[in-house]
């Protein structure tokens, strides 16, 4: 028993006190310690924080293996070092895991974003002006239509890494079951649908177009719109989005689904999975981007098929829309101007290693068109050869940059959407009324311009 | 003469002599409920209140406040999709909680009765609630996919197909609630069980002789004396599918509130506009309305069967 008490001794209150003083005094009193001084500096030395969503050991190894090595020459030549942290897909996108970070000021230092996210970052004031990062030999590499949806006032707030148009994919062996070959590729909409339907079995649709709500779903919607000659508002900032071509571009979709030749729910990871829904024969014709590529290549090697550019309607003229992700640096990081540094060395340097750098992410990585027009150049034949070369020639000529609109416009635009593609509303009825909804939204809109 | 120190030590122990065994019983019984009711307040009670002080300030997401009264209160109110949501959310939990009830019951009747499965039968109507709700999610999305799904497949040899599952307006939020019962019902009937077993079974013997038949005996035996657990199986089942993890969960994986907001219950809207759109404050405030029409609903129907208690005990 004594040993017990030795052991325990018992904890009086004024012993209690006497304690916590101490530890409260020690505490306070070794702020002006050597020790605590080195701990604020190795908070300064702590490697920034990258966040992006390819996964280690994911589905195209080239991309991980290109930011790994990317973030590693960096580290091997700069005092302050960046870490990469993978995000699942799911949680980036339109997930909480960046809103939560930013929300709680504990958003990554250096991070991608898509055009779709572009005004929600910005208006919320956490993306670094990369300007002073890039020069002007550099700035002027990237072509205008490119870099724009990414400049706020003739400042740059982000780096594109790529440049991604949509186009329609088809399975070779379902044309041929179908009777059908290349020289049967539709160019219209008309077309699209007949076509589609010679291809519908009951195992598998012809066509497939984005189902899910999301700014996905806009972006691969935008050229239908385009193509008639709609848009979403007027320059002087109104809405435009009650006009006969957003009518037809609703209807458009809306046809492919009641027609029974496009699915109403898609498979695997959504409209962008080349792999769940063309390759597995689930559809016979998809519409998807360049990325579409890499995808096929790494994951259904002896899977046959073959592109085209996005049909037309009658008397339209053929548009896609580019997407492409950029690197953009928080503003109120640890380290904001190493990132924005980091940013600019990594895709926007004259130096022949950043030119490279972009030109093996499009070739190598993720098969894309290149942002810059240096980057084309370095990639050379890779650019003008095989199924990247068709997309060079047809497909991405007719690019136009995917649109950044806030989430409230992006919202307006997803209903109408789903509204008659799966809801069965009536375009015109559908189409009136989100106009006014976007009027409502945009004449008291006060954040960087909507393009 | 006493000294001062034995006058204290006088007192103290007069101090203990005071409090009775009830006092003492009190004080135990806070006491272990005490740690359990600070993590509430904590990481309940502390929450709930900072999301009804957000819910009157415009919130950025980006550390941007500014103080809005009832503004986002308003907004809701001229809100159509909000209302889609509260529409969507009361047709989920009408659709779910009775679907719940009888298919627990029902379960939990039939493990009972049988004898030489029971474990085997318990463990398989309970195994869909241990896999992970976002793989249940993801496997039934495949099972009902048009045209190749099984689920598909079976619906159209039986020429009752024909119909998208989860890209139809029409069948989507069925198809969500017939799946939800799927996963939650093993739960349950656990618990039913569990009402089930408290049941004398004397009553059943002596309603026997007395010629009762099954129904007869279900319905004045079984019903009445498992009123406790149905009040809370209604209770935790209408919480979960108003303002659950699982309701959300599914509906996020399996069809991201679509299609045409068909799917969008109030808290998948929720969710989109904090963490979608950074509309912190107007989330925290249809949150908050949501907290509110849930308390009020538990109240209604707590008064109307005065708490799942038995006549007996008023």
């Amino acid at each position: 028993m004594s040993d017990n008490k030795k052991a325990f001794p018992t904890l009086t209150r004024r012993g209690l006190l006497k304690g916590g003083a101490a530890v409260a005094g020690g505490i306070v009193g070794l702020g002006g310690f050597p020790y605590i001084n080195r701990l604020a500096v190795r908070a300064q030395e702590t490697p920034l924080k990258f966040w992006q969503f390819y996964a280690p050991g994911g589905p195209v190894p080239s991309q991980v293996a290109w930011f790994e090595k990317t973030v590693a020459d960096w580290n091997d030549s700069h005092p302050q070092k960046i870490e990469l942290e993978f995000i699942p897909n799911s949680e980036y996108i339109s997930g909480p895991k960046l809103a939560t970070a930013f929300a709680s000021g504990e958003g990554p230092d250096i991070f991608i974003i898509s055009p779709g996210d572009f005004l929600r970052y910005y208006n919320g004031g956490v993306l670094k002006d990369l300007t002073p990062f890039i020069d002007a030999a550099a700035k002027a590499d990237f072509p205008e239509s490119v870099i724009a949806n990414r400049m706020v006032d003739g400042k740059i707030f982000g780096i594109p890494m790529e440049v991604e148009p949509m186009a329609m994919y088809y399975s070779v062996k379902a044309f041929e079951e179908a009777g059908l070959n290349e020289n049967d590729v539709p160019k219209t909409w008309e077309e699209l649908l007949e076509v589609a339907k010679k291809l519908t079995t009951p195992e598998r649709f012809g066509v497939m177009f984005e189902t899910q709500p999301g700014y996905y779903q806009n972006f691969t919607w935008y050229p239908f719109l385009w193509q008639g000659g709609g848009d979403f508002q007027t320059p002087e900032g109104k809405s435009s989005f009650d006009s006969p071509a957003t009518v037809q571009a609703l209807k458009f979709w809306q046809d492919a689904i009641n027609s029974g030749v496009a699915p109403r729910q898609i498979m695997g990871a959504g409209g962008h999975d080349t792999i769940a829904n063309l390759a597995s024969g689930y559809v016979a014709m998809q519409n998807v981007g360049i990325w579409g590529i890499s995808q096929l290549q790494s994951n259904a090697k002896d899977f046959q098929y073959g592109t085209f550019p996005l049909p037309t309607p009658p008397n339209g003229k053929y548009v896609t829309v580019g997407g492409g992700w950029a690197f953009v640096a928080n503003a109120n990081g640890r380290n904001s101007d190493a990132a924005g540094e980091f940013c600019a060395w990594a895709l926007a340097s004259m130096d022949q290693g950043s030119i490279d750098r972009v030109a093996t992410w499009c070739t190598k990585g993720k098969s894309d068109m290149p942002p810059r027009n240096s980057a084309l150049k370095a990639g050379g034949g890779a650019f003008s050869t095989g199924m990247i070369g068709k997309f060079a020639e047809e497909i991405h000529p007719g690019t136009r940059a995917e649109p950044r609109v806030p989430p409230e416009v992006y919202k307006i635009i997803s209903d109408a959407i789903q509204q008659t593609q799966l809801g069965g509303a009536d375009p015109q009825a559908t189409a009136t009324a989100a106009s006014q909804q976007l009027d409502a939204f945009l004449s008291s809109y006060q954040g960087a311009p909507i393009l | 003469m006493t000294t001062i120190a034995e006058t204290a030590a006088r007192r103290r122990h007069a101090g203990r002599t005071r409090l009775s065994a009830k006092h003492r019983e009190w004080i135990a019984g806070y006491l272990f409920v005490l740690p359990d009711a600070l993590g509430l307040f904590v990481f309940l009670g502390v929450p709930m209140a900072l999301s009804l002080v957000l819910s009157v300030f415009e919130v950025n997401g980006f550390g941007g406040y500014s103080f809005v009264g009832a503004k986002n209160y308003l907004r809701m109110w001229n809100d159509p999709l909000f209302w889609k949501g509260a529409r969507v959310t009361a047709l989920y939990a009408v659709m779910l909680v009775p679907l719940l009830y009888v298919c627990g019951l029902g379960l939990a009747l039939l493990v009972q009765r049988t004898d030489r499965f029971n474990a085997v039968m318990r463990s398989m109507f309970f195994a869909p609630h241990m896999v992970s709700l976002v793989v249940v999610a993801l496997v039934w999305q495949f099972m009902v996919v048009d045209k190749i799904g099984v689920i598909s497949k079976l619906t159209a040899a039986l020429d009752i197909g024909g119909f998208s599952f989860l890209g139809d307006p029409n069948f989507a939020l069925i198809t969500i609630v017939l799946v939800s019962v799927w996963f939650l019902m093993g739960f349950y009937m656990l618990i039913f069980l569990g009402g089930l077993q408290d049941i004398p079974r004397q009553y059943y013997e002596a309603a026997m002789i007395d010629g009762a038949g099954p129904i007869a005996r279900f319905r004045f035996i079984t019903l009445p004396l498992l009123k406790p657990t149905s009040f809370f199986v209604i209770m935790v089942s209408m919480v979960a599918a108003v303002a659950g993890a699982q309701a959300f969960d599914i509906i996020y994986v399996m069809t991201k509130g679509g299609p045409a907001n068909a799917t969008s219950v109030l808290i998948v809207y929720i969710y989109q506009q904090a963490f979608g759109f950074g509309a912190f404050g107007y989330a925290a405030a249809m949150a908050s309305i949501l907290v509110v029409a849930l308390m009020i609903v538990t109240a209604v129907f707590f008064a109307l069967t005065r708490g799942g208690r038995f006549h007996h005990e008023q």
